[in-house]
């Protein structure tokens, strides 16, 4: 495709934008990881737009490898994530029976 | 062809993150957020990244989104009963506001980063195997990115052990052996 390089940028800001919406909107503590998902997802496509540009600028000899290997590390980060703060989900509904995060409190004041 | 399927997925991508954020319900912003990342894969494919559009179907598609899923069965939260977007809820004015004012400026500071300079046009094709090849990748992931390789598995270690622990029922509600 010959799509320019901003407009995948632009498309990364706007997922990125939306995560950030969602992170502060919501009270659901699992919607609220979703959007973190969401924001680490606009920083890969980010991380894949600079290598598609630095490999495909003038000059360039071979591809350019940074972007896919730190999207490679985030999709790690972004799984550990997930399973980390399910987890956590998990033990506090045991103890509050809740995941709305209005009604987890206990360290405000 | 391949332009317009691009921002044919661009559309599709937005709208299927503007719904994971506004869905009511959790079963419902899951399926959207799957729908997003599908939508990501395929334009990672079409921006020449076959192994990433590949790990981003296996990891995200298929592991990270069962995980959610499965805890949202778990917990019983997919009926209507527990959702918190009901109009009061959600948009109530403090979080609304900050959230959306977050969300604009960083909009703002991306779209003014990416307009302010031009960036270079592709003066090249596209490799004909794709940016990343596979051999390519794993000769950096296992030459200079030996490190950040290790330290992520041992990342992924601790994490295996921590969320055991985290999950792991209290000793004291168990049911004693003796009693």
């Amino acid at each position: 495709m010959t799509v320019p390089h901003e407009h995948l940028f632009i498309l990364s800001a706007i997922l990125f934008a939306i995560g950030t919406a969602g992170f502060f909107l919501r009270r659901n503590v699992i919607v609220v990881l979703m959007s973190v998902e969401l924001m680490l997802n606009a920083a890969n496509l980010a991380f894949l737009a600079a290598s598609r540009m630095h490999t495909l600028q003038a000059g360039a000899t071979q591809p350019s490898l940074e972007g896919p290997m730190f999207a490679i590390f985030v999709i790690v980060v972004a799984a550990v994530e997930a399973a980390v703060g399910l987890a956590l989900v998990i033990a506090l509904y045991r103890n509050q029976q809740t995941v709305d995060l209005e009604q987890v409190s206990a360290l405000k004041n | 062809m391949a332009n317009a399927l691009f921002y044919l997925m661009s559309v599709g991508a937005v709208a299927a993150a503007l719904g994971t954020v506004l869905a009511r319900n959790p079963i419902q912003c899951v399926l959207s957020l799957l729908a997003s990342f599908f939508c990501l894969a395929t334009i990672y494919l079409l921006a020449g990244f076959q192994f990433l559009a590949a790990a981003q179907i296996l990891v995200y598609a298929g592991a990270i989104m069962v995980l959610f899923l499965f805890v949202i069965m778990l917990l019983n939260l997919g009926n209507p009963g527990t959702d918190d977007t009901t109009d009061t809820a959600m948009f109530r004015k403090k979080g609304a506001f900050v959230g959306v004012l977050v969300a604009a400026a960083t909009m703002a500071a991306g779209a003014m980063a990416v307009t302010a300079g031009a960036l270079p046009e592709a003066a090249q094709a596209m490799p004909e195997h794709g940016i990343d090849e596979i051999p390519a990748l794993a000769g950096e992931m296992f030459g200079r990115y030996l490190l950040p390789f290790e330290a992520i598995s041992i990342l992924l270690l601790a994490t295996a052990v921590a969320v055991v622990v985290l999950a792991k029922r209290d000793r004291k509600d168990a049911p004693r052996k003796g009693a």
